[in-house]
């Protein structure tokens, strides 16, 4: 794959759900290395094309290219796997973990769970979780929750969940991370903080695609955005340009 | 052997079977979250094969009972064996719980499932000679040349060395990463398929492995008593299982040790030594009190204390500044 191809292609993305077109003929592209913003009114068919793409939902019609790979339909762990991460509008941890359990749950190839790895026991996995469990201590710090490592999960603060949620995305290390509302019952300085991670990210490689209300993050971090409305792709452009456009304000009232 | 000393050789060999089940529940109930209502499955599974395995064929026995196979092998293979059939069951009734079905539809779903396997056992009789079950093993089979009295506490001793390498291997899949992870699946399987876990692999497996541990369970038990039927394995058996992970402590194998402990000797023992006048109150009631305390102590549990005796605990990993 060359540098230049984007990472995701959307073409034509249709869900519905009995009689309503939820997602009606979505066409996009995301950039690699870059933080494309998804944003629209409530009711927009984001997070429905957020869950066809997350391979939550199968799609009506349409396709799914996910770096040069045609991946429509496929399950979500399978894209999981394959480097295409999401996390929930609603924050879904596992409550019966700890807070660092649930970063380290989500280190991919972990030796651990493979067959051999059970027989064999400790000797077998026990350096890697050394080292996972350096990488996950870090990760807390960064987002100012070490001292919760080893609370369970359950009984997190609802904006601690979404961060524990966005860390566990990461543990992961995505090459594209759909990210739905994470801001979302965020402190205004951890939201601030995310956006920087964010952006320091994409400079590492990896790309987001982000479903967001706060448009002033989204005028902040996002390069290109994608503005739908009723199921379909109104606009699409840098936020300032969008800001101006009569299409956008008459459907989406720009604050 | 006096009468004491037998009753002893019984709770042992009841109290380790029971082990070894309640661990293979534990660990897809109360690790993996399939609430496996049809986990009395296996151990009949386990129980059937030791005995086809055991047994010649039925025409070598004279024909009064009809089974299938008949394959007159030794005890350590006739074990194996159960476990194997154990563990194919168990995946078997794990597929029924596979579409999309909510975790208490599944649970009543695999509960049809124990029933439908005991009424076509029950109606089949070429099968497995139907509701009149199979008996005439050949009692403690390893060791047929030693006097009585030595057999039963070397077989004491046959159970008590398969619990302990029971625990050990059912300590490899409940701690470490995939413990870790089948708890992930337990809390939420969507989030756990959005990391990357295949459910539906890990939830086969995991009901192959708790079905092994069944089939073991059935094997050691019927090599004891020697006959199974399927009034033995009643569906009801899997809720005194259950009982013993829920007041034990679902997801903590030490828990649910004690918890077994509590139920199968101290309540479903205990019941029998209440007075016979008990009886006199209503007719066969000291029998049903088992049950009664049963449901009593699950219900109790869920309202005061759903954690069980033995909370599940998580390994600390310390979060220094």
């Amino acid at each position: 794959m060359s540098e230049a191809s984007p990472i995701l292609e959307v073409r034509d993305l249709a869900k519905s759900y009995g009689g309503v077109r939820a997602v009606d003929g979505v066409t996009f592209t995301a950039a690699r290395g870059a933080i494309t913003g998804l944003i629209g009114p409530n009711g927009a068919g984001k997070s429905t094309a957020l869950n066809v793409i997350g391979g939550f939902l199968s799609p009506d019609g349409g396709r799914v290219i996910f770096d040069g790979e045609d991946v429509t339909g496929w399950p979500m762990h399978r894209l999981a796997r394959r480097g295409l991460v999401r996390t929930f509008q609603l924050a879904r941890v596992f409550g019966g973990l700890t807070t660092i359990e649930n970063l380290l749950v989500a280190a991919p190839g972990h030796r651990g769970e493979s067959a051999w790895g059970i027989l064999a026991g400790k000797r077998y996995w026990g350096k890697q979780e050394e080292q996972l469990v350096l990488q996950a201590r870090e990760m807390l710090r960064s987002f100012g929750m070490e001292a919760k490592a080893d609370e369970f999960a359950r009984n997190l603060s609802g904006g601690q969940k979404r961060a524990v949620e966005t860390m566990r995305a990461l543990m992961m290390r995505p090459k594209l991370l759909l990210l739905d509302e994470p801001m979302a019952g965020l402190s205004p300085s951890l939201s601030r903080q995310l956006e920087d991670l964010f952006l320091k990210l994409t400079g590492e490689g990896m790309s987001l695609l982000l479903v967001e209300h706060g448009l002033d993050t989204v005028e902040r971090i996002c390069g290109k955005v994608v503005v739908m409305a009723q199921g379909k792709v109104l606009s699409e452009g840098r936020m300032t340009e969008l800001r101006t456009r009569k299409e956008v304000q008459d459907a989406y009232v720009i604050g | 052997m006096g009468a004491w000393e037998f009753y002893l050789v019984v709770i042992l060999v009841y109290l380790g079977t029971d082990l070894l089940a309640a661990w293979g529940l534990n660990l897809e109930f109360g690790v993996s979250g399939v609430a496996n209502l049809a986990f009395i499955v296996t151990i009949a599974a386990g129980a059937y094969a030791y005995v086809v395995f055991t047994l010649d064929t039925p025409a070598a026995g004279g024909s009064f009972q009809q089974y299938v196979g008949g394959f007159h092998q030794p005890f350590p293979i006739a074990v194996v064996a159960g476990a194997l059939a154990g563990s194919i069951v168990g995946v078997l009734i794990g597929i029924t719980g596979l579409k999309r079905l909510r975790q208490d539809y599944q649970a009543v779903a695999m509960l049809v499932v124990s029933l439908m396997a005991a009424t076509v056992v029950s109606a089949d009789t070429p099968f497995l000679n139907g509701n009149a079950g199979l008996v005439l093993l050949p009692q403690f089979t390893p060791f047929s040349d030693q006097d009585p009295e030595t057999r039963r506490w070397l077989f004491v001793g046959i159970v008590a060395a398969t619990c302990v390498i029971g625990y050990f291997v059912l300590r490899r899949f409940t701690t470490g990463p995939i413990g870790r992870t089948l708890r992930a699946m337990r809390d939420d399987e969507l989030a756990a398929s959005a990391i990357g876990k295949d459910i539906v692999a890990m939830r086969l497996a995991v009901q192959g492995v708790g079905g092994a541990f069944g089939g073991v369970s059935g094997a050691l038990l019927v090599a004891f008593i020697a006959g199974w039927s399927p009034g033995a394995w009643a569906y009801i058996e899997t809720l005194a299982l259950l009982t013993a992970v829920i007041v034990g402590g679902m997801g903590n194998d030490r828990g649910v040790t004690i918890g077994t402990f509590l139920i199968a000797i101290l309540v479903l023992q205990g019941v029998q030594f209440l007075p016979q006048s008990f009886n006199s109150l209503r007719l066969g009631l000291r029998e049903d009190m088992g049950w009664i305390l049963l449901g009593t102590l699950t219900i109790v549990f869920i309202w005061v204390r759903p954690q069980g005796i033995l909370p599940e605990r998580r390994p600390k990993y310390g979060g220094g500044p």
